[in-house]
């Protein structure tokens, strides 16, 4: 009767093999899907964590950078309120000349060119030199004479006088045609005196030297100090043109905008110039 | 002390504006060297004509992800300052770091030439660094004359163009005679124009040029109400270039004055002032000049649109 019941059992063996193998087929199959689950949970926690890192890292860095501004910020005050000692009282004695080169557009807020001179008027500087490419602060000369009060310029101020003794602040106003222009200038007025020399039946070389150009540039009206200290207000980091001649040695400060302007800011760089020790190239 | 600086603008544009962050390059000074973050393995880099390939992970070769190629400056001038601090903060004698600051030099050629910078001008030598002790005059003179001999094959390979302006008058007869030589064994090399200021000053320059057109004027070729400022730009000893006004000056130690350097041509170049010492700026400081030359806003006199 067994051999009736084989094929039974065959068969019960056959379908119960074919269970065990679809059902470790499914195991399988459930297996695969479940590390590919892992495995995209896992790729997405990388993800996520390095997105939190690099987040992190550009919160740290902001936060640098606003604690470096508000510093700035509380030391602009500071020096403004004459609380720093150090700033209160500074040595003006190397600060013969100071420039101020404006961007040409913010140079006609009159208000803020006069609200900076006033400034620089209230801490000692005798000397300041106004530039702007355009000419705009030579177009407002009168009025920004007028509303210092106390300031003249070099043609009427008293050249007798030691700087430092000084009543009045020398204010001096150049544009882009003092610069190159007027060493091409001083180069024609040069060139004619020499020839009005070999003319003359002077034979001699052309002996041309830079104390020479100086005498010639101040003979044009292009003439005038060395700017110690030359203070750019405006978007791009570049003199803008000032007068080349005059800049062999100035200390040149970016300030950034007129508009943004601190007074603390003016003090400090004046004071770090003061503490330049310069040896001229030797 | 170590201070981080990172290029917030770099962060905004590239990284915000999507949504995989890439590790921008992150400058971490300590001292007076700057060591930058490993960067992307792979980076892309533009060409010159505006094609875009993509590099390998050769660092060097590559220009930096906060550059954009469109914005290089053509002209870089460089005040090469600091050399003797830089040899008195070790205790050694000053020939030293002017050895130093010659490696410093030839490094900055290797990144111009990699970058496609046109000119770059060196400040090697000025007028008044003749009043300096005889004995460190000599050594510049022979280490001129050694750096010339040394690097002329390289710089060949490199195809660059060697021009030497300033005083040579003054010169030993000796650099006069190599001098004349490298220009003309370089004259007709099409790469990076390398420009370098020995016994030279602005001042100099500009009363030099006048000399010439002096001679003109006397043989009638000008009249002297004819000296304009085109003129006298002719005459500077810059003309021996395509782009005689530098767009980028860099001075190095921290000093904000451009000494009697190139004063006619810099009136409206981008001034920066950097505090490492020459032979400690490498490409890290050079990346960080460059960066903010691109980024600034920068107007001739013309307004916002």
């Amino acid at each position: 009767m067994l051999p009736v019941h084989i094929p039974h059992v065959r068969l019960a063996h056959l379908n119960n093999g074919c269970l065990h193998l679809q059902v470790n087929l499914r195991f399988m199959d459930l297996g695969d899907e479940i590390q590919r689950v892992l495995r995209s949970v896992g790729h997405n926690l990388v993800k996520l964590l390095r997105h939190l890192l690099w987040h992190l890292l550009h919160l740290a860095v902001s936060t640098w950078y606003f604690g470096l501004d508000l510093a700035h910020l509380l030391q602009h005050y500071l020096i403004s309120s004459g609380l720093l000692r150090n700033y209160k009282v500074l040595n003006l004695s190397n600060l013969r000349c100071l420039a101020i080169v404006v961007d040409s557009e913010e140079a006609q807020h009159t208000s803020r060119v006069v609200e900076l001179l006033s400034w620089l008027s209230a801490i000692g500087v005798k000397h300041v030199c106004l530039y702007d490419m355009e000419g705009v602060l030579k177009e407002s000369k009168e009025i920004i004479l007028k509303k210092l009060g106390d300031a003249r310029p070099p043609e009427v101020a008293d050249e007798r006088s030691l700087f430092l003794e000084r009543k009045h602040m020398v204010l001096e106003f150049v544009s882009l045609s003092d610069g190159k222009e007027g060493v091409a200038k001083a180069a024609s007025f040069l060139c004619s005196n020499y020839l009005k020399g070999a003319s003359s039946g002077e034979d001699q070389e052309p002996v041309f030297t830079e104390p020479e150009m100086t005498s010639a540039l101040r003979a044009i009206g292009c003439g005038g100090p060395d700017p110690d200290l030359l203070l750019v207000y405006g978007s791009a980091r570049c003199h803008l043109g000032f007068p080349a001649w005059r800049l062999r040695y100035t200390e040149i400060v970016h300030m950034g905008s007129l508009k943004s302007m601190k007074y603390g800011a003016m003090i400090k760089s004046i004071r770090k110039f003061t503490m330049v020790h310069q040896n001229y190239g030797s | 002390m170590v201070s981080l600086q990172l290029p917030l603008s770099t962060i905004n544009n590239k990284i915000f504006s999507h949504f995989n962050p890439k590790p921008a390059s992150c400058l971490c000074r300590v001292g007076n060297r700057s060591r930058a973050f490993p960067c992307n393995k792979y980076s892309i880099f533009r060409g010159g004509e505006g094609t875009i390939t993509t590099a390998t992970a050769e660092e060097e070769r590559l220009l930096p992800d906060e550059l954009r190629p469109e914005l290089m400056p053509k002209h870089v001038a460089v005040i090469m300052d600091g050399n003797g601090r830089w040899a008195r903060q070790r205790n050694l004698p000053t020939s030293f770091g002017h050895r130093a600051g010659v490696r410093a030099l030839t490094d900055l050629i290797d990144l111009c030439c990699k970058w496609g910078i046109r000119v770059l001008t060196v400040f090697a030598f000025s007028t008044e660094n003749w009043l300096r002790p005889k004995l460190e005059v000599d050594i510049l003179m022979s280490l001129f004359e050694m750096v010339l001999k040394e690097e002329l094959k390289i710089l060949m390979r490199q195809d660059v163009r060697i021009s030497v302006i300033g005083d040579s008058k003054k010169l030993p007869k000796s650099l006069q005679k190599l001098k004349t030589e490298v220009e003309d064994t370089t004259k007709n090399n099409s790469g990076l124009q390398l420009i370098i200021a020995i016994s030279f000053s602005g001042q100099y320059d500009i009363v030099q040029a006048c000399k010439s057109i002096v001679e003109k004027t006397k043989d009638g070729v000008i009249q002297p109400n004819d000296i304009t400022e085109a003129v006298i730009e002719q005459e500077l000893e810059t003309n021996c270039t395509k782009f005689p006004h530098p767009d980028l000056l860099i001075r190095t130690s921290g000093e904000q004055r451009i000494s009697n350097f190139l004063l006619w041509q810099l009136a409206y170049t981008e001034l920066a002032f950097v505090k490492s010492l020459w032979p400690d700026f490498g490409k890290a400081d050079f990346v960080d000049a460059l960066c903010e030359f691109q980024q600034r806003k920068r107007r001739y006199g013309g307004r916002d649109s």
